[in-house]
């Protein structure tokens, strides 16, 4: 009963989407991305030798992967939006979990995201002459367990700024946007963190942000070993999670002020 | 024609008053204290600086980027920075995120005020403190690149820098105007649509893209012009562009973009004022 009741709400997120379809534009932004980055890639690698761990196939696939589970690499659930409209009140009102209702609605616009989207572009690969297989089937059945975990940590990073824009009375976008900026640059969802100058992308790996992208991409195209991702990405989540009920819960009260 | 003169002196006059009182409003929002200016500034420069650091990173990793030396790649950041740090200063508060004034029905604040809506579209969004976040940075890699590529800057090049960051910035808001527009016609649907343009020219602005194939390259600086924010300049003034007539191409093109864009904004004026905002109920709540 409670599981429909998610599922039903998952749905309705998904409708929702579709009532704009000026969300086109984002999939012509996330393309046209996807194909400067390529160009980029093989501009860099052109008569040059493979630098580091990571050769220009594995790049390219790990650029489209990325593109295509980019929604599931860099979590975002509508949080900041009720802090915005004042709706979080509203909310607590339904006989749902908090983070769950989030956690629906946002699992709903993945999955029309993924339809029009995601498939469509691995179908595409090819055409843009790259391989979209992980490097083994053992590193895609891992990949799975590192994507879960992921979106685990992403939604509790998600929970945790929320908490600390209410804790510091920050204006909502100011928060949200500063995160973005900072989770695409340490998460690896732009730029492998293999391919970082002066050894900062080894310090990166071991932040939470990693575990949000680099870790499952890594694991993905078949670079360095999966367990240590898997185990920071575990140790993340059971670090992250009390953290931000925490937080969450120290400032309830203030939440009055963002119309809860 | 002396009637003509005086207007446009008075009205230059009345622009910069207004620059003036604008742009000490946004100093005193910064001087509320270090709790409000603080957490605002150091997001707005962490948010420009990461958008440059992905290909500043990568130039560092690579030392060239295809025939981009590293200072000639810190050299199209810089630009890229620049045109962004400008486009703040003079466009902030929702005059570069036009779809959002439309959408919200907020035209209507603007209709009531006692100037000319090109006034109130030039004056409202200046914001020269709060700007600095991205102009500084900007400014400073572009004298870094400089002095490392030893570059030949006479009256001429700088002649061409500032026509090629105008021509830049028009473009921008061009390409802004033209889709925010959408807005008059469907004022919910496309309330954020700038936020997606404004991700467009910044995110793959700062890229050199000249690996891209005919077709996309031809895209990017036509359908989608986020080559001509950054990338198409910089070849101009690093000397990368062999054809004599290669410096006419961007303002030529930014003419162009700045009429389309006009005639879809005043199409859009002509609707609105037929139909009004729709956004706002009877009781003053948002539909």
């Amino acid at each position: 009963m409670a599981l429909r009741a998610y599922v039903k709400t998952a749905a309705m997120s998904a409708a929702d989407v579709g009532e704009n379809p000026l969300f086109l534009m984002d999939f012509a932004l996330r393309l046209l991305r996807v194909l400067v980055l390529l160009a980029l890639w093989r501009t860099l690698f052109a008569g040059r030798e493979a630098p580091g761990v990571m050769p220009l196939a594995t790049v390219l696939t790990y650029t489209v992967v990325a593109e295509v589970f980019s929604q599931q690499l860099a979590v975002s659930t509508t949080l900041s939006v009720a802090f915005w409209e004042g709706t979080l009140v509203l909310r607590f009102l339904r006989p749902m979990g908090l983070v769950r209702q989030f956690a629906a609605e946002m699992s709903g616009r993945w999955a029309l995201h993924f339809a029009l989207f995601s498939v469509p572009l691995v179908v595409a690969a090819p055409l843009l002459g790259v391989d979209p297989r992980p490097a083994s089937p053992a590193a895609g059945a891992l990949f799975v367990i590192s994507l879960c975990l992921a979106v685990l940590v992403g939604l509790a990073i998600e929970v945790l700024f929320g908490a600390i824009t209410v804790a510091l009375e920050q204006p909502v976008w100011l928060v949200e946007r500063a995160r973005v900026a900072i989770a695409t640059l340490l998460s690896g969802s732009l730029l492998p963190l293999a391919l970082y100058p002066w050894g900062i992308g080894d310090v990166f790996s071991w932040l939470p942000f990693a575990a949000m992208a680099w870790a499952p991409l890594a694991i993905y195209t078949g670079t360095g070993q999966p367990l240590p991702r898997l185990g920071s990405q575990v140790l993340w989540a059971v670090v992250l999670w009390p953290l931000a009920d925490w937080l969450w819960r120290a400032n309830r009260e203030k939440l009055v002020g963002y119309g809860g | 024609m002396v009637a003509e003169d005086l207007l446009l002196i008075t009205g230059a006059r009345r622009l910069v008053r207004l620059w003036a009182l604008y742009g000490r409003m946004d100093l005193l929002f910064f001087a509320r204290g270090p709790h409000t200016a603080l957490p605002w500034y150091l997001s707005e420069v962490v948010v420009a600086l990461a958008a440059v650091t992905a290909t500043f990173l990568l130039a560092e990793r690579f030392d060239d980027i295809g025939t981009w030396t590293r200072p000639q790649v810190y050299f199209l950041l810089g630009y890229a920075l620049l045109v962004h740090g400008l486009i703040e200063t003079f466009f902030s508060y929702n005059i570069a995120f036009i779809s959002r004034r439309i959408g919200r029905g907020q035209l209507d604040h603007m209709f009531i005020e006692p100037l000319p809506l090109w006034m109130i579209l030039l004056a409202e969004g200046f914001a020269p403190v709060g700007a600095t976040s991205s102009l500084l940075p900007g400014v400073g890699l572009l004298l870094w690149a400089a002095s490392q590529l030893h570059l030949a800057v006479g009256v001429a090049w700088w002649g061409l820098f500032l026509v090629n960051v105008v021509a830049s910035m028009a473009v921008v808001l061009a390409f802004a105007f033209a889709w925010g527009s959408l807005a008059f016609w469907a004022p919910r649907a496309a309330e954020e649509l700038n936020s997606s343009t404004y991700e467009l020219s910044h995110q793959l602005a700062p890229f050199p893209l000249d690996g891209l194939s005919g077709i996309a390259l031809a895209s990017l600086v036509t359908v989608v012009p986020v080559g001509l924010v950054a990338w198409y300049p910089s070849r101009i003034l690093l000397g990368l562009e062999a054809p004599p007539w290669a410096p006419a191409l961007l303002p030529a093109a930014a003419l162009a973009f700045v009429a389309l864009a006009t005639w879809i904004f005043r199409r859009g004026l002509r609707n609105y004022g037929r139909t009004g905002s729709t956004r706002y109920s009877d009781s003053g709540h948002r539909r």
